[in-house]
């Protein structure tokens, strides 16, 4: 209100608010790290301009490695730190010393993977001249700290956010409605779906030694649901709020379950960040060992997706998931079967057989691959394969053969349906093409659900990273 | 070497690495016109080219890449 009703003469005043907003927001979350954040952002600032104004490629590049170094540098400090230490003395240990090693307590700031890749990639586009650098610090810091995407991201990219930042919004009623029933949809999938999704999922996680196959297989269904859940909501709800300050960001997931091979799927899940693993990994990595042909494509993804996995947080499991996700793709590459269609079924309302028969497919690969993302240690995750390729997967899981359970089902059904027929829209829930009564009456249906079906949660899954 | 031979080549390139030749050559062409030109394909046709001409790009030539028209100024700008 205050934004659209005091601050609507410039764009400077609104970005003002919108900055004391985002400070704010960060410092109520955990201040401690503020002036990590404000120190990030000052230092990329003046790095951007410096690179574009030095004439002398050589110089650039130094420069551009400086902000790679300290980009990077607080990444490695603060997550990876402790991994390395540890890894380092595991290493010399294994030459029969018996050194001994106390790992630090490091504190994981806020969102650090976030606005460290939007600053690595701002650096990047700036050096490559794909954008000018921004030469307004409060257009550059409201580009950093905008505070509905700071803890979770969409990674956003300066070529689509700064141009938005400096121009004055005007306040779109269209804009604002379809800001908020994405936001209700967000919510709906965050509290509904994840979070009941949760509640059958983690005990069976923590205490999946004495649970037979059967079971398992229930815990590792609804875990690929939650994780799905939880951060697509995160991100509708992200994106709604900008909405509702007249800023577009990056759309994050696409309906990713709904794809036949690995590469549609990759193409619709976490889009900003494999899109930034694209531009910045990916392409130059496979430039670099173009000679090498599809050998170097294979090279070029699992390096790349190992890269994704850790980027998650500091633990073997990422990089087996990762790695395992990388090498999904080396039979696609060889068959030459990479340019599969984005959208399932387009223009129709139902797939083919032989779509529906790969997706399940897909789905179920993705669904085991999450497992090891989903478990403490490499160890555990091969424990809990065991246990479900185990002849008890015959077991009838009757615990969970209840109306509780059915019902999850049932609401994920009808998630997975309202998914299904906006696939090819915008976003999962853009039903402005509805007539009145259809709009109003899923609005109070969603809500209802919402406020029946609904678990409080105090944290998101992609906080932690 | 004129527009029209450029041109050829690069379409060579493409029918080797991809195929077909399902496809026209005019300035105004982007990758996503032509069927499995995508991200994988990509660097083998650059490769390709790279061969053709007998030249070398480097990363920040393929950023300017947007159309045929802007891979045969870059050519142009190399032999």
């Amino acid at each position: 209100m205050l934004y659209w009703l005091l601050f609507k003469r410039s764009a400077v005043s609104q970005n003002i608010l919108l900055l004391m907003a985002s400070i704010f927001f960060y410092a109520w979350a955990d201040w401690r790290f503020l002036f990590l954040l404000i120190a990030s952002i000052l230092i990329n600032y003046y790095l951007g301009l410096k690179i574009h104004n030095t004439l002398k490629e050589s110089k650039q590049k130094m420069l551009l490695n400086l902000g790679l170094v300290f980009n990077i540098g607080l990444l490695v400090y603060f997550k990876y730190f402790n991994f390395f230490y540890e890894g380092f003395y595991k290493i010399v240990n294994v030459f029969g010393t018996d050194l001994d090693y106390n790992t630090l307590s490091i504190l994981l700031p806020l969102g650090i993977s976030f606005f460290t890749f939007q600053t690595l990639g701002y650096l990047l586009d700036v050096y490559n001249e794909e954008v000018e650098p921004s030469n307004d610090l409060l257009d550059f810091s409201v580009f950093i700290a905008f505070f509905p995407k700071i803890l979770s991201g969409p990674i956003e990219r300066a070529g689509s956010l700064i141009p938005q930042i400096k121009k004055k919004r005007e306040l779109s009623y269209a804009t604002s409605v379809d800001g908020l029933r994405q936001i209700l949809w967000g919510l709906f999938t965050k509290v509904v779906v994840a979070e009941n999704c949760a509640a059958i999922a983690n005990p069976i996680f923590n205490n999946y030694e004495d649970k037979p196959g059967s079971v398992l297989v229930i815990g590792a269904f609804f875990y690929a649901i939650q994780i799905y859940a939880d951060f697509s909501g995160y991100s509708n709800m992200a994106i709604g709020i900008s909405k509702l300050f007249g800023l577009q960001l990056t759309r994050n997931f696409a309906t990713p379950f709904f794809s036949t091979n690995i590469s549609g799927f990759w193409k619709k899940w976490h889009i900003s960040l494999t899109t930034w693993m694209m531009d910045y990994v990916f392409t130059p990595l496979s430039f670099t060992l173009r000679r090498l042909q599809k050998k170097g494509l294979v090279i070029s993804i699992i390096a790349t997706f190992i890269l994704v996995g850790f980027w998650h947080g500091a633990n073997w499991t990422f990089i087996v998931f990762g790695l395992l996700h990388g090498i999904y793709f080396v039979p696609l590459v060889y068959s030459g079967s990479m340019n599969a269609s984005d959208i399932m079924a387009k223009g129709k309302w139902f797939p083919s057989f032989k779509e529906i028969y790969k997706m399940i497919g897909l789905f179920v690969l993705v669904m085991m691959t999450d497992v090891i993302f989903r478990v403490d240690s490499v160890a555990v995750a091969l424990d809990y394969y065991k246990g479900i390729f185990s002849s008890s997967i015959m077991k009838y899981p009757a615990s969970y053969v209840t109306a509780n359970t059915l019902m999850i089902v049932a609401l994920i059904g009808f998630f997975m349906l309202i998914e299904w027929a906006n696939r090819e829209k915008k976003h999962d829930f853009e039903i402005s093409n509805y007539n009145v009564y259809l709009r109003w009456s899923s609005y109070i249906f969603i809500f209802l659900l919402i406020l029946f079906f609904g678990r409080s949660s105090d944290t998101f899954i992609y906080f932690q990273f | 070497m004129e527009t029209t031979e450029i041109k050829e080549k690069i379409s060579d390139a493409l029918v080797s690495v991809l195929g077909h030749s399902n496809f026209e050559t005019n300035d105004e062409l982007t990758a996503q016109d032509v069927d499995g030109w995508d991200s994988l394909s990509h660097m083998m046709i650059i490769t390709k080219i790279e061969e053709q001409f007998d030249i070398k790009f480097k990363l920040r030539d393929l950023n300017k890449l947007k159309n045929l028209g802007s891979l045969v100024s870059v050519i142009q700008g190399k032999i």
